[in-house]
């Protein structure tokens, strides 16, 4: 009690808030809901640290200056009351002092929120106007990529093999909102042939907001899995969400992964659908995985094409094909997309393999949704390693069914037979656990209570053959 | 939850390179398993113990801060009058841990040498790593070689020389050594690992600093022939009654003429190697070599390692002339820097499993001692 106590006076204390308010994003409610639950202020910052930007850094030192100053004035008050000028002014003035971890987490989001209103929303409005008219008046044919995981992979797969032949830009990294959106718009020289755009969603409407601004000519929903049930009512409102694509793309151009979709949706005629075992017409056959490499065959009627990519994983293929339809359409000639095939990798954190100290790591940290674990944990299966290990702080924004959700998590590690499992301490460790125990896992199980720790030190865990699965990231503001 | 004391630092000129195998490739380790108590205990070059939780950053000395934070610790009290007691002093909130196994981090003198072990005995704890003879021995290079020649290993001619009898009569000395060895030597100080304060040597005037640079750090020098065409090999290797080795491994020579502490640990890049092993740079693991050569020079270090009553850990350097086909024991490192993980890991074990599996030694050779009867009940005393 009393270390916590302490810690709310501490010298960090000004840059934990900072750094709270810049790992919520900003979001007053994800700040506040983190801001309530935390007791010791010092260890606030256990998975990321804070990093310097202009605006976190303005915040830090608005802290810092308000609590300078509100001391000063307590010093003062204190002082005044020594000199019998204010009545009680010694327990005014130590009131004033220790108040301030009460007032300034609080006062600070209310700056923030005049910020946004007086200064950013106003910016933002002019922007995203000005790259909705971009947009509008582009030549190019305007790609949307949507879903609840995959979208990243899915815009670079799309990016690289339509560069061997195509103008292509696509829209940076995993940013998807409206104002990252109105950023890329500046970078476009209207002479591209395709603009390729990731759709983030995390409420209902988003999509609709972001289909207005972008103007998509063809749509790729590449899955859903609960994400963000937080923020919407359930697994419905996320999948009507992902289809109110079809009231700005022809349903002809709409290609939605019907693996795992929501089955009682209707879904609008027309539209064209992609599995692990077909695109359209195009049949996939022959998926061989490795650590480096998935060789996978095309079939089309009685022609058979054979193709070869630098991404790992079965649940990839689908979505390579379905870049081989849409670069066919677009005028790419065969030749051009197996080049372009050749040449896909994985992006950062997504299925992404390296070799550490002679272990074999795939670092699927981005994932985030039961679809990417069933995937990972696939190729953990089917992958040869000489000890096997799975490493998971388990999934965020799961909502009610989270419980459910992790338990059944559990139960698919267990099937995949791990000799490792490592799960970061945290609320979701326990339904795990009883998943692992209902399957009755064999393996080691190891609780970590420190995953910086763990991730920093992973080289002295692992040995020469090793496989090793990392999925999924834990911020800080869940516990 | 079994507590691990993990001692480090030391008067040692290898103090530095102590602190590095005991942060990185001890106690990080060890806390990853979630199964250990781990208790950092550091020695300063000074001699004084201090045992602190932020001993057991790297930041703490790579920063300088240990030199304002051992002026504001108590030193740490140690007991051994039931089992190894550690505390911090008197006070109302000391704290006091009872210690089930000592990890020895020390490398060099008061350490590695069988010192500590020593200590331990009396203490009655388990501890990691090779018991006090078998320490003693293989770190002086001059007992190590004739104990060598007592179990017919195959060792390079060799002199040795104490401080006194040098500095009396250096010129005779030069001479014996001139008439009674061929060129080029290498000089070494008889205690010391990493390679500190060896040096190759081709003619007289290089002999003489050599020895000069050797009786710096040590008060016994040992003078030895070269092995013409020349491979370094090393050979770590665990275990307790039966050996298990891991890979030979081939330090890969580059500007400098071999072997020596710059090349082993600075030289993994331009700032050095970051996680304190041995820079991978240095050497080729599994060393590449005539398959028949290599199982001779295997067989030859797990003999060595038998022979000298090593347990727990130790490393086997060896030295083959490629030539004839001949191995030669060079000299033992009864706790390798960094533990060789790098080896290890290659081979197939983790830094986590290997230091698991160094407790275990230490507790199997712990629970056999401990059957041995150490008392006997005699009437010697009522006859006075």
């Amino acid at each position: 009690m009393f270390k916590n106590l302490f810690s709310l006076y501490r010298p960090s204390f000004p840059r934990n808030i900072a750094y709270m308010l810049q790992a919520s994003e900003y979001d007053a409610i994800a700040y506040l809901k983190w801001l309530n639950k935390t007791k010791d202020f010092s260890r606030v910052s256990s998975r990321k640290q804070f990093v310097k930007t202009k605006f976190s850094s303005a915040l830090y030192y608005i802290l810092v200056f308000g609590i300078v100053i509100q001391i000063i004035i307590g010093l003062v008050v204190i002082s005044l009351g020594f000199s019998h000028k204010i009545i009680g002014g010694q327990y005014y003035g130590a009131a004033v002092i220790l108040s301030y971890p009460l007032i300034w987490p609080y006062l600070i989001l209310f700056i923030i929120e005049l910020a946004k209103y007086f200064v950013i929303a106003p910016r933002y409005r002019v922007l995203v106007s000005q790259a909705e008219q971009v947009f509008k008046s582009h030549p190019g044919k305007v790609i949307a990529v949507l879903g609840s995981y995959g979208k990243t992979s899915m815009k670079e797969f799309l990016n690289t093999v339509l560069s061997e032949g195509l103008k292509v830009a696509a829209s940076p990294a995993n940013k998807n909102v409206a104002l990252s959106h109105a950023q890329f718009a500046k970078s476009l020289k209207g002479n591209e042939d395709v603009v390729i755009v990731e759709f983030g969603e995390g409420k209902n409407g988003d999509i609709a907001k972001l289909a207005k601004l972008t103007h998509p000519d063809i749509a790729v929903i590449t899955g859903l899995a609960p994400v963000h049930q937080d923020h919407y009512k359930n697994l419905k409102q996320q999948a009507d969400d992902l289809l109110s694509i079809k009231e700005f793309v022809e349903p002809k151009n709409i290609y939605l992964n019907l693996d795992n979709f929501f089955k009682d949706i209707k879904l609008p005629n027309n539209i064209l659908t992609f599995s692990d075992s077909n695109v359209g017409d195009i049949k996939i056959g022959n998926v061989e995985v490795s650590f480096n490499k998935t060789t996978f065959d095309l079939i089309k009627g009685k022609n058979k094409s054979s193709f070869k990519t630098n991404v790992i994983g079965f649940h990839q293929v689908k979505y390579l094909a379905l870049v081989y339809l849409l670069a066919s359409q677009l005028g790419l000639k065969d030749s051009e997309i197996r080049k372009g095939i050749a040449k896909t990798k994985a992006f950062s954190h997504r299925m992404e393999p390296y070799v550490l100290n002679g272990a074999k790591i795939i670092d699927d940290s981005y994932n985030g949704n039961i679809e990417g674990i069933k995937a990972g944990l696939n190729l953990l299966k089917r992958l040869a390693g000489k000890r096997k290990i799975y490493v998971t702080p388990g999934l965020v924004d799961q909502g009610k069914d989270s419980k459910l959700i992790h338990h059944e998590m559990g139960r698919l590690i267990a099937k995949a037979n791990p000799d490792i499992v490592v799960l970061m301490d945290n609320s979701t460790t326990n339904s795990i656990k009883s998943g692992l125990e209902d399957e009755k896992f064999k393996g080691q199980l190891i609780i970590e209570d420190k995953p910086l720790d763990f991730y920093n030190n992973l080289g002295v865990f692992v040995a020469q053959d090793d496989l090793v699965l990392m999925q999924n990231d834990w911020p800080d503001n869940y516990k | 939850m079994k507590k691990i004391l993990v001692v480090f630092g030391g008067r040692s000129v290898e103090h530095d390179v102590s602190i590095i195998t005991a942060i990185n490739s001890v106690i990080k380790p060890l806390r990853l398993t979630k199964k250990y108590q781990v208790e950092p205990l550091y020695i300063t070059k000074e001699g004084k113990w201090f045992w602190d939780e932020s001993l057991s950053n790297i930041e703490t000395y790579s920063s300088g801060k240990i030199a304002n934070l051992t002026k504001k610790l108590k030193p740490a009290d140690i007991s051994f009058n039931d089992g190894l007691i550690i505390s911090n002093g008197k006070s109302f909130n000391s704290k006091k841990v009872k210690i089930d196994i000592v990890f020895p981090a020390l490398h060099g003198t008061y350490g590695e040498d069988g010192d500590l072990m020593g200590l331990l005995e009396m203490a009655g704890v388990a501890y990691v790593g090779c018991g006090v003879l078998a320490s003693a021995v293989a770190m002086d290079k001059v007992i190590s070689k004739q104990l060598a020649i007592a179990n017919k290993i195959p060792i390079t001619n060799f002199l040795f020389y104490q401080d006194k009898d040098y500095k009396a009569n250096s010129s005779k000395i030069i001479n014996e050594i001139n008439t009674n060895l061929n060129w080029p030597l290498f000089v070494k100080p008889a205690h010391l690992g990493s390679s500190i304060g060896i040096t190759r040597v081709k003619n007289n005037e290089e002999l003489e600093t050599a020895i000069e640079l050797a009786f710096h750090y040590d008060s016994l020098v040992l003078v030895e022939e070269e092995v013409s065409n020349l491979i370094e090999v090393t050979l770590p290797i665990i275990g307790n009654e039966v050996p298990e080795p891991a890979y030979l491994e081939r330090p890969t020579l580059q500007k400098t003429d071999f072997f020596d502490f710059e090349a082993k640990y600075l030289r993994g890049g331009k700032k050095g190697s970051k996680n304190g092993q041995a820079s991978s740079s240095y050497s080729q693991v599994p060393a590449v070599l005539p398959k028949k050569l290599y199982k001779q020079a295997e067989e030859l270090g797990v003999k060595i390692y038998k022979s000298f009553g090593l347990t727990g850990i130790a490393r086997v350097d060896m030295l083959i002339d490629s030539k004839v086909g001949k191995v030669y024991f060079n000299e033992i490192n009864p706790l390798p820097g960094s533990l060789y993980s790098h080896n290890f890991q290659k081979f197939g074990l983790s830094n986590v499993e290997l230091v698991e599996k160094l407790l275990f030694f230490a507790m199997e050779r712990f629970e056999q001692k401990n059957k041995i009867n150490s008392s006997f009940a005699t009437n010697y005393l009522k006859q006075f």
